[in-house]
């Protein structure tokens, strides 16, 4: 407990959570507003024909209002993870902290779970935002809310689980790569870029190599989160729990190897 | 006030061993309560990584350091026990001091109040909520003594602290310690400026390449390696003086400037057989046995390149 508290003090004794904040904010504001215009051509479009201009199932593009902002939100929630770890490297706050807790595995657990407690936060405050913002878009269009449907609470609850997945990821791969600039480029090209691209790798191998591959992509782990809260979009793909689970393996494995890696390190 | 002298620091073959380089070679020595020890070796001698090895930050490849018979990580309170200063920019930039003081009192426990109280302690109470990258070198020196104090620990581990420091800090930072040792504390610190140690260490242990050359009281370490003291005197009547000095075994050498050298005598007894023999100084100067000439001598040929 007392570790937890002092990380709570690192982290809003530094100028990042504010700036992280301030990012957040309009890039919430622009998710919310391309997610409102998947919502107009799908919804807008008479007869029902607007699920094949490309933006999906009404389904997908309403949970895709209500959870508005999670793309930049996991992103921001990931760097902040690993800051947390890095920066302790970064300005060789490592000895201090070690010092006062020589069980340097404490540590990473206290780490983890202020990140988590910071995804849900984050999470908490764009589900808030999407209540208010999600009913007057789709009311412009002349929709229901459709908040009496189960589909969007799910998704709401899907985005949340994403959320603590990923800041525990963003936790165990600052623990494995230790740089601080390194794991913010390797993470944010990931996150960023990689799913296509990775997307496309897969599309190749599966096409020339062995078919089977396009379902592997799924490991990839922006499309494991995908996977987890739009559900499968392919007829092969595997069921939502498998991206969920694939995500938590990440999570685990980032985790236990980072945490031990640093109990053997030297601090010097 | 002071304790009894018992060994609180307990260091028993301690080896630690790089990919290419053996830093620290088969290591033993103690660190009594009471008393400043200095740990002393030249530039890469493996004094940091001993250091560090006591407290825990890095693993000894073999053998084992206790603080007051326990091992640094298996304290359950060390800041409570040990108080440590190993460099001075190891605060974030953007935080201030008085915020990255409060980091370790949560961490340990202890109420915040403790932050405020180090930082007058060191004189910094007045730019305590100052970020981290507006302080002097000096300053930074204090705020890790004001760190290394708020567990108002018996042990302090300190290395190099006066690094950076001007001569008044040097002056301040040597009172500090040899305050807190006279408190009955154990302070072990590492330098390699002889001189400073000289003024402020009880006892030495001294580090070669890793490996112990020698540890004892100070007076004793001066004695056995570089014989005794020397001292300069200027007289008008020199070659009646250098006779009557030879008469009491002493070695006497006359330099071209007309001031004798003196060896094997200090300032007291060479001052009292002028008085007796009734000869009139012009200069009496003790040149000492110093330890850095001692720690040359010791070292000589240890401290290659590795």
């Amino acid at each position: 407990m007392n570790l937890i508290r002092a990380e709570l003090l690192k982290l809003f004794t530094t100028s990042l959570w504010w700036i992280f904040a301030i990012v957040l904010l309009p890039l919430w504001g622009l998710a919310l507003g391309y997610n409102w215009l998947a919502a107009n051509v799908t919804l807008g479009t008479e007869g029902g024909d607007g699920e094949l201009a490309g933006f999906g199932s009404v389904e997908s593009v309403v949970s895709g209002l209500y959870t508005s902002g999670q793309s930049a939100g996991v992103l921001l929630v990931v760097l902040l993870g690993a800051i947390m770890v890095t920066g302790e490297f970064f300005h060789l706050t490592a000895t201090s902290t070690f010092l006062t807790t020589p069980r340097r595995e404490r540590v990473i657990v206290a780490k983890m779970i202020v990140a988590v407690g910071i995804a849900v936060s984050v999470w908490l405050l764009t589900t808030v935002l999407n209540l208010a913002a999600a009913p007057l878009a789709l009311g412009n269009l002349n929709k229901p809310s459709y908040l009496a449907e189960s589909f969007v609470w799910q998704a709401i609850g899907l985005n949340g689980l994403a959320f603590v997945l990923w800041a525990l990821v963003g936790v165990g791969a600052g623990v494995l790569i230790r740089s601080q600039i390194g794991t913010v480029i390797t993470l944010s090209v990931l996150y960023v870029i990689g799913t296509q691209v990775l997307t496309l790798i897969f599309f190749a191998l599966s096409e020339y190599v062995w078919e089977p591959f396009m379902q592997l992509r799924v490991l990839v782990p922006t499309l494991a989160s995908d996977l987890l809260i739009t559900g499968p979009q392919l007829d092969d793909d595997p069921p939502r729990w498998v991206g969920g689970l694939i995500l938590f393996g990440y999570a685990t494995v980032t985790a236990v190897i980072g945490t031990l890696i640093t109990k053997r390190r030297d601090i010097a | 006030m002071s304790r009894p002298n018992y060994a609180e620091i307990s260091v028993e073959h301690l080896t630690k061993q790089y990919a290419k380089v053996r830093a620290v070679d088969d290591l033993s020595f103690t660190v009594n309560a009471g008393r400043v020890t200095g740990f002393l070796g030249p530039n890469g001698a493996g004094k940091t990584t001993a250091l560090r090895m006591i407290l825990g930050l890095v693993t000894p490849t073999s053998g084992t350091a206790t603080i007051g018979g326990v091992r640094y990580t298996d304290m359950p309170d060390p800041i409570r026990r040990v108080g440590a200063i190993l460099e001075a920019s190891s605060a974030h930039r953007g935080r201030s001091a008085r915020n990255h003081l409060r980091v370790i009192c949560r961490a340990a426990g202890l109420p915040d109040q403790r932050a405020d109280e180090v930082l007058a302690l060191v004189g910094l109470n007045t730019v305590g909520t100052r970020k981290f990258k507006g302080y002097s070198l000096g300053m930074k020196q204090r705020l890790g003594i004001a760190a290394a104090m708020l567990g108002d620990p018996r042990v302090l581990i300190l290395d190099e602290p006066t690094n950076g420091l001007d001569p008044e800090g040097i002056r301040w930072m040597r009172d500090l310690l040899k305050a807190l040792a006279a408190e009955g504390r154990t302070v072990l610190v590492s330098s390699h400026l002889l001189g400073e140690m000289q003024q402020l260490a009880d006892d030495v242990v001294i580090i070669a390449a890793g490996r112990l050359i020698r540890q004892g009281p100070v007076a004793e370490v001066l004695g056995a390696t570089a014989g005794m003291a020397r001292v300069r005197v200027r007289t008008p009547q020199a070659e009646q003086f250098a006779a009557a000095l030879r008469d009491e075994k002493l070695e006497v050498v006359a330099t071209a400037d007309g001031t004798l050298q003196v060896t094997g005598a200090d300032t007291a007894r060479v001052g009292h057989l002028a008085f007796t023999a009734g000869v009139e100084l012009h200069e009496l100067t003790g040149e000492g046995a110093d330890l850095e000439r001692a720690f040359l001598d010791l070292t000589a040929g240890k401290a290659g390149a590795r």
